[in-house]
């Protein structure tokens, strides 16, 4: 598929990450959407040492108005997140909005139209009853799909399935990625469900559709997250530390996921392709020092980590078994703790892909810091009905 | 080539319902605001502790400093600024009796209220009118924008 | 919109990197449990909208669906990259053209994939686990599957690479549905 290789890059000028900041991350809270966009962009706005009317544009990610429950769900957020009065757009591929929406800033600043640009996202999945699974009822085809009365978590199955299936991979070596996710999260002060849990535990939960089982799920969150870009010239007035955004990706698959063979994500091969082209990354294995991948499932980690093109196809189980994928390892893989262990807001996930990517790059993660030197990260994300794969590439060195 | 077909009791659809109910929660701001309003029938507003415009209903941030806000007293009086008359409900059917919408602007704030108008006609509303609001029996308050049962003219 | 030189507020005397070691230095939000919804602790408002849709199936659904009245599975060809689809679609997504054909498929297959699943839609528990599958339908290209449900068959028992079966509901109660299959049976088993 070499479609991508005729892209040429043009960018007018280097973008630069100043400051991050999120909520706390649970089942329900209390404050509206309105008010937890509102608390992570103060974080934000107070980390980089900017108030909000140096704020030109706001970019709002947010997923499904069926969460929320209220339509238009962007124009509703709007006041939380600073929009008022100043160019806004929202921006929305399902979970892949993680790393969607500071790519659509990323578009703001580079083409030279805006100088500082404000990323927020926000996410309130408790609005909805029975179950935050209630509405993903409708992403199913309504003809063909949901007169059978699926479940999302289906699909996740049968992508497991046929992940372990082709690559020869037990489950217990997933349940690895569950154990040391939730570890990590011990260390992040929004997460939901940090603790110490062994591969017993993973094995013995709950089943929800087999192979999945409870402990291999992130929950449905509320949470919001915020990221503030600003052009080359200004980060040099703001901080002694920007983190830069060396090269971004995108890309979607088809609909008819049935007619996908469902163990490798070419999608996210794609974009990763085009996000390694923009930021000169030939091997990416040595290059890119930490890496969050969009972790919903524990599988998933190892799925994108191939992806990526981080590791061979079906050499993901090994890397996370011989603990390569660690903090202190060669290649630490969600430091954070990821969304199975801090939450899953949908496009809040942000908070925990690139901020987190921002804040070890910028060395000021505290205990989630990872042990060895960090030049180049990287995070992605992925959504819909397993199509899309976004990827942004962050660097610490001046470009 | 696909020829198309255009027998229309050939083509087919498919009914169904999207099945889902919400619960929301006030926010923080809000569930002061409700709490007041049920327990002791007093109204809320916010102030911004930078530029000084006042909200309601009350919110946590000023809007245009995202400065944080004080909640201050405020009587619930208004006047009228703009109203409309419904005779229809949701489903196109005639209601009983025709209902009174309006945009209140409350009396020392920047903000207005949608309400309904009660004890007075259609005809004699006017804009600038000034109303008061009328509440639900203690007992009967449940911390929603209902236990206002409507506006009347003060 | 400001000028394109330092912003508003001055630029800091202080670095910020200095006060702020470890990101995210807070975690705002307050934690409300169901119960304390229920138990009216805090305020709220339930919102019950009746939201009904009718959805047409377009051009080459329904004359899927119209098929499986029948009893037969259709699928459609295009000659250029000579792949043959199920389900159909007026035009070949790759190639970006229209498609040339229809082709009768069998209402037989292969299991690509499965989950033996302990819950419903709505994320509860159910009784008996059903058995989602993509099944390859023989005629079709390979790896083109459609989403069904297997029957007849114990969890256990399934397996990638199954051969599997149609089984149709009695003609007077098809309707032009993907219930009109019940369900897709194991036409041998693994020794």
């Amino acid at each position: 598929m070499e479609k991508i290789s005729g892209l040429k890059f043009h960018k007018k000028r280097n973008v630069a990450i100043v400051g991050a900041g999120m909520t706390l991350w649970r089942r329900r809270l209390l404050e509206t959407g309105r008010e937890l966009s509102y608390l992570a962009v103060k974080q934000a706005l107070e980390e980089a040492g900017l108030t909000l009317d140096d704020v030109e544009a706001v970019v709002m990610g947010s997923a499904p108005d069926a969460f929320d429950g209220v339509h238009i769900k962007g124009d509703y957020l709007l006041d939380g997140a600073g929009g008022s009065d100043r160019p806004y757009v929202r921006v929305f591929v399902g979970g892949g909005t993680a790393v969607f929406a500071p790519i659509a800033g990323y578009w703001h600043v580079a083409s030279g139209l805006f100088d500082v640009v404000l990323v927020v996202c926000e996410e309130k999945m408790s609005s909805v009853h029975p179950h935050a699974q209630t509405a993903f009822r409708n992403i199913w085809d309504p003809i063909l799909e949901r007169p059978l009365k699926p479940n999302l978590t289906w699909i996740f199955a049968m992508e497991m399935r046929r992940y372990m299936e082709v690559n020869k991979v037990k489950h217990e070596d997933i349940a690895l990625v569950a154990v040391k996710n939730k570890k990590n999260a011990l260390d992040h002060p929004c997460a939901q469900l940090p603790g110490r849990i062994t591969v017993e535990d993973v094995l013995k939960s709950e089943p929800i559709a087999l192979p999945v089982r409870r402990l291999d799920i992130s929950p449905p969150s509320d949470g919001a997250a915020a990221l503030v870009m600003v052009a080359e010239h200004l980060a040099r007035h703001l901080t002694d530390e920007p983190v830069w955004v060396t090269g971004v990706g995108w890309c979607l698959d088809t609909t008819w996921w049935t007619n996908r063979d469902l163990y490798f994500p070419r999608y996210v091969a794609e974009a990763a392709r085009m996000a390694y082209k923009m930021a000169h990354i030939t091997d990416p294995r040595k290059q890119i020092d930490v890496v969050e991948p969009y972790d919903p499932f524990d599988y998933k980690e190892l799925h994108h980590l191939e992806g990526l093109g981080l590791a061979k196809k079906g050499e993901a189980p090994i890397l996370t078994r011989e603990g390569v994928t660690e903090r202190d390892g060669d290649l630490p893989v969600c430091p954070s703790g990821g969304l199975l262990g801090v939450g899953n807001p949908i496009s809040a996930a942000m908070g925990v892909k690139a901020c987190e990517i921002y804040w070890q790059l910028a060395y000021r993660a505290g205990k989630r810091q990872v042990k060895k030197e960090v030049t180049t990260g990287l995070c992605q994300a992925w959504g819909d009905l397993m199509q899309i794969g976004t990827v942004m590439i962050m660097s610490n060195k001046r470009p | 080539m696909m020829e198309k077909t255009t027998d229309p009791t050939k083509l087919r659809h498919w009914e169904g319902k999207i099945e889902a109910y919400w619960v929301y929660t006030s926010g923080k701001a809000g569930d002061y605001f409700f709490k007041r309003l049920k327990e002791e029938g007093k109204f809320t507003a916010a102030k911004c502790r930078k530029c000084g415009k006042v909200y309601f209903p009350p919110r946590i941030y000023c809007e245009r400093d995202f400065e944080e806000t004080e909640f201050i007293d405020v009587s619930g009086e208004g006047e009228v600024r703009s109203f409309t008359i419904a005779r229809l409900d949701p489903y196109e059917r005639e209601l009983p009796k025709p209902q009174i919408y309006a945009l209140i602007h409350i009396y020392g704030t920047d903000g207005s209220l949608i309400h309904l108008l009660g004890e007075v006609e259609p005809e004699n509303v006017k804009i600038g009118m000034k109303v008061r609001p009328v509440l639900k029996p203690k007992e009967e308050r449940e911390g929603r924008i209902t236990d206002i049962l409507y506006f009347k003219p003060a | 919109m400001m000028a394109s030189s330092a912003p508003s507020s001055a630029p800091r005397a202080v670095k910020k990197m200095d006060w702020l070691r470890a990101c995210p230095p807070y975690a705002p939000g307050t934690y409300v449990r169901e119960e304390d919804i229920r138990g009216e602790k805090v305020t709220f408002i339930e919102d019950r909208p009746d939201l009904r849709y009718s959805w047409t199936a377009g051009q080459a659904i329904s004359r899927f669906l119209n098929g499986l009245k029948e009893g037969k599975i259709y699928g459609v060809k295009c000659n250029k990259c000579r792949r043959i689809m199920v389900p159909p679609r007026v035009f070949c997504e790759l190639c970006y053209k229209p498609i040339d054909e229809w082709v009768e498929l069998k209402d037989t297959g292969t299991v690509l994939t499965f989950s033996i699943s302990y819950v419903g839609p709505d994320a509860e528990p159910l009784p008996e686990p059903v058995i989602p599958a993509v099944i390859e339908v023989d005629g079709a290209s390979p790896g083109m599957g459609i989403l069904h449900i297997l029957g007849e068959v114990k969890p256990e028992d399934v397996y990638i690479g199954m051969r599997v079966k149609a089984v149709w509901k009695d003609e007077k109660e098809r309707e032009g549905a993907i219930t009109d299959i019940k369900y897709w049976k194991p036409l041998e088993m693994r020794r």
